[in-house]
């Protein structure tokens, strides 16, 4: 029933309105699982056998009394758990290695806090988002690359060295010290954590601020009192993140600690590269992910919001 | 022009139950609202219409056509959204000539069409603009010529006005209208205001939830609400409650107010709604209540008055500001009102 | 303020100190890093003749393609599927995103080397790509999730109440305005294997190896500028890439007006 007043034919008739619907498929609906699952399979599958399979796989391997090579039958023990208490240096590597994270965390959380209130308050626009780019940027390039680089900076005659040689003499070199591993971890995570801050600190309106001036806070008072507390889940999650991976580096140490950079990081290893310890290697492997577990249950709730902002 | 049914309507999103049993039509070539609160079903009923959400039981004709378990695709409707959704990544021409793409409508024949959609929505000549360059009015325009040039069997509507502001909201109104009037689409507008449901309706359903609580005419509906949902949602009213004796309501403090319209039984309790508008002061009418003036609104065309009754029952009253006189903040006055205009309604 | 200003500059100063020492050193003629600097291309020179490096950087880009072919392509259709579709246990998946990001890459690459040597898989190419793509995945979700939340669903409405099929209003609509968050999580994900050195270090095989564990094997044999002049590359590599995926992945929401 054309209607004629309309410069467009009217609406088809009931019944053949779809007559000239030529869509190039049929119009009937895939179920909702089924195109759920098809698109979700292939990453999760693949998760499975890189990720997940090889987690449970390290699980059984630390229960076995050797690698299974070759013939000869394994068994199960749990000899590798009682590593630490069998073999005593462990414990101090273990606890040389949360001593490490714990100063690398608190100076990136230190210095982090402060660029990322730098950057807050004193730059805006153009020049924020150049600077922003420029911190981030290193954090995105080769971590290996990036701890070579420093041993061109801290080794004897190095480029510290001939800075120092303007003003004094010898060698203020720390190449293969403990400081030297803390550096390198630190300029390594440094820009994650500014960037946790910022994000944590740009939410917070001005109005907040002046308020508080207003009410006669002086400044260290509002840095106390309403910066940090704001920015906590920023400093928390940028710790976690940074502590996390800290505790569980070996190449660092290696090339920054030499003979001192014995970490658990690096015991693991040997494990799998010199002493072909796998079952150990496994179980010093999980002990340190039951630890970073624990730590991300402790954090989770602060690290969703973190995630949601 | 189409007929849309809508028989036994279920559905639930888990356990949230969102429309219960609904059953109305859309006459063919009918202006329908469905006006309710936020949750109260409305957009569900029409993405039900549309195909986007299937109901859990019940079914939707469009014609003569069962399409409960057809497609949103191959419901052949048109509709507009809240957010205009305007393909960002094609002009305005292809954004319109998109649905006559899926008819197998191409070139010279599409172009063609694409002009004349333009033309209905007065937007000829911006066929090559983004629509990233036009305003929301034109986006809205663009949105309804897209809806339109595909010839859909009904127009259905999801709030389509409500991110404009006020003026071009009411040019988009008219525009609305005569457009539906022009292709004489049935066609179904969900809303949540008021005003709007009146100025564009033939019909307005009321839903609150989950249930079309009444359905008829605007001015039906306005003037004889039958429930006090009804009553409040659709422009404002008061409220006096009391119980059923001598053909009238007595209220608690003895006043027997008269109602022109059928009461409940003598002894059952009942609730009559008054328009404020309905109200004057007046020492002669059959109905009269005395009350003290608590707050005056001055709204330039329009006098609103918060009122307080001896046992605390607050009223409001709307003057037309004829002469300028405004009643004193805190005065006595007495109202009276005709029978005619206590409407029992049901709680 | 001032200060705010400095601090920002000494920061600075400290990122990019050793980058521009490792630099200048594979431009120093010295073999043995010594002062004062002498400008030369030697080491570069060298370069192209030292095999290891050359074929190890090689490798290194066609496994970055591969994993940023699949990952992207993995990581595309779960993105879809997470945040298009409601279904029972969606935060759970999502949740399982994290280990691969999360967990150290110690502990990720050991318990690889232990599966794969366990079930035959072995080292290698593939066993490179099986963990780079693994560790790429949950990056592409997330970029390629950031570019969905944009895309307004009503979009996809529109189209299918014009007569689109769902997969056909996906194509026509939804995939032309997702594309540049795809080509950014593809860059992203090239760039995570391309940085990629704990999990390389124990999937490589003596046959296969990437450059960053050309590189490591390289430094602990004994320092060469040699190194440093592959390490300017790749650092200049790495950065162009997150610049370019940093315009892509800009908050300039396709579907919002200017």
């Amino acid at each position: 029933m054309p209607n004629e007043a309309s410069p467009l034919p009217g609406p088809q008739s009931p019944g053949t309105g779809l007559h000239d619907l030529r869509g190039p498929h049929s119009p009937r609906k895939i179920p909702g699982w089924a195109a759920t699952t098809a698109l979700l399979l292939p990453a999760y599958a693949w998760l499975t056998l890189a990720v997940f399979l090889p987690l449970a796989t390290m699980f059984v391997f630390s229960f076995l009394n050797k690698t299974p090579m070759g013939q000869a039958p394994v068994e199960f023990t749990l000899r590798h758990y009682r590593a630490f208490i069998d073999q005593g240096y462990l414990v101090r590597i273990a606890w040389n290695t949360l001593v490490m994270g714990f100063w690398t965390t608190l100076i990136c959380a230190v210095l982090g806090f402060f660029a990322a209130l730098a950057l807050v308050r004193c730059t805006a626009g153009r020049q924020r988002e150049t600077l922003l780019v420029l911190i981030l940027l290193p954090f995105w390039t080769n971590g290996l690359v990036r701890v070579f680089s420093w041993t061109m900076v801290l080794r004897e005659n190095g480029f510290l060295d001939s800075l120092w040689h303007l003003v004094g003499d010898g060698s203020i070199s720390f190449l293969y010290s403990r400081p030297a591993i803390v550096l390198g971890l630190v300029h390594g995570y440094l820009p994650y954590m500014i960037l946790t801050c910022y994000i944590a600190l740009i939410t917070i309106d001005d109005a907040v601020i002046e308020a508080a001036q207003s009410l006669g806070a002086r400044w260290g008072t509002v840095l106390t009192r309403i910066l940090i507390p704001l920015a906590a889940p920023g400093l928390i999650s940028g710790a976690v993140l940074t502590f996390v991976p800290v505790i569980g580096s070996f190449m660092e140490p290696r090339i920054l600690g030499g003979k001192v950079g014995m970490t658990l990081g690096t015991v693991i290893e040997d494990q799998f590269t010199q002493a072909f310890n796998w079952p150990l290697g496994a179980s010093l492997s999980f002990t340190l992910l039951a630890v970073v577990l624990a730590i991300f249950a402790t954090f989770s709730g602060v690290l969703k919001r973190g995630a949601a902002a | 022009m189409t007929e849309v049914h809508i028989r036994s309507i279920a559905k639930s999103f888990g356990p949230v139950p969102v429309l219960h049993d609904i059953t109305t039509q859309f006459a063919p070539g009918s202006f329908t609202s469905l006006l309710g609160p936020s949750g109260s079903g409305k957009t569900t009923l029409l993405r039900i219409v549309a195909g986007f959400v299937t109901p859990d039981r019940g079914a939707v004709t469009i014609g003569t056509r069962d399409v409960t378990a057809v497609p949103v695709w191959g419901r052949n409707i048109g509709m507009m959204f809240q957010s205009y959704a305007l393909f960002p990544h094609m002009s305005v021409a292809r954004n319109i000539a998109f649905g006559l793409e899926r008819r197998g409508i191409r070139g010279a024949e599409a172009r063609a069409l694409v002009d004349q959609a333009l033309e209905m929505v007065r937007l000829t000549g911006f066929g090559a603009r983004s629509p990233k360059e036009l305003s929301g009015g034109q986006q809205q325009r663009v949105a309804l010529a897209r809806a339109l040039v595909i010839k859909p069997s009904v127009l259905l509507l999801d709030e389509p006005l409500s991110a404009l502001d006020r003026r071009l909201r009411q040019d988009m109104q008219v525009e609305l209208l005569r457009i539906q009037r022009e292709t004489g689409l049935t066609t179904i507008f969900v809303t949540h205001d008021q005003e709007e449901a009146l100025t564009l309706s033939d019909r307005i359903a009321i839903l609150d939830r989950g249930r079309i609580v009444q359905s008829g005419k605007p001015a039906e509906i306005y003037e004889r609400p039958q429930t006090r949902f009804a009553a409040e949602f659709l422009g404002d009213s008061n409220f006096l409650t009391g119980t059923v004796e001598q053909g009238g309501v007595r209220l608690a403090d003895g006043t027997l107010v008269q109602s022109a319209h059928p009461l409940p039984a003598p002894g059952a309790k009942a609730t009559l709604a008054i328009r404020p508008e309905k109200l004057q002061v007046s020492t002669t009418a059959p109905n009269r209540l005395t009350a003290r003036i608590v707050t005056v609104i001055y709204a330039g065309p329009v006098l609103s008055y918060l009122l307080e009754t001896l046992d605390g029952t607050r009223l409001k009253l709307f003057q037309a500001n004829r002469d300028g006189t405004i009643l004193a903040q805190g005065a006595t006055i007495t109202l009276g009102w005709s029978p005619e205009h206590a409407i029992p309604v049901a709680e | 303020m001032r200060l705010g200003h400095i601090f920002l500059g000494a920061v600075l100063v400290f990122l990019y100190t050793p980058i521009l020492v490792l630099m200048a050193m594979g431009f120093n003629a010295s073999p043995l890093y010594q002062l004062p600097f002498q400008f030369s291309t030697r080491w570069y020179g060298d370069l192209m003749g030292n095999e290891g490096l050359l074929t190890a950087g090689f490798n290194s880009i066609v496994l970055g393609v591969i994993t940023a072919l699949v990952a992207t392509t993995l990581g595309t259709l779960a993105a879809l599927a997470l945040n298009r579709h409601s279904f029972r246990g969606r935060s759970l998946l999502q949740l399982l995103l994290l280990p691969p990001i999360a967990i150290p890459w110690l502990i990720t690459g050991t318990a690889m080397l232990i599966f794969f040597f366990w079930t035959g898989i072995g080292r290698g190419m593939h066993a490179l790509v099986i963990g780079h793509v693994a560790l790429a995945v949950p990056y592409v979700v997330l970029v390629v999730g950031t570019g969905l939340k944009t895309i307004r669903t009503d979009l996809e409405e529109a189209a299918m109440s014009l007569g689109s099929t769902p997969v056909h209003a996906f194509f026509a609509v939804t995939l032309p305005l997702l594309f540049p968050s795809i080509l950014g999580a593809a860059l992203f994900a090239f760039a995570v294997s391309l940085d990629q050195f704990v999990v390389s270090y124990f999937l490589s095989s003596p046959g296969y190896v990437t450059l960053p564990v050309q590189i490591y094997s390289a430094i602990r044999k004994g320092f060469t500028p040699e190194i440093n002049a592959i390490s300017t590359l790749l650092l200049l590599g790495s950065m162009s890439v997150i610049l370019i995926f940093a315009r892509f992945a800009r908050p300039q929401s396709p579907g919002a007006s200017k």
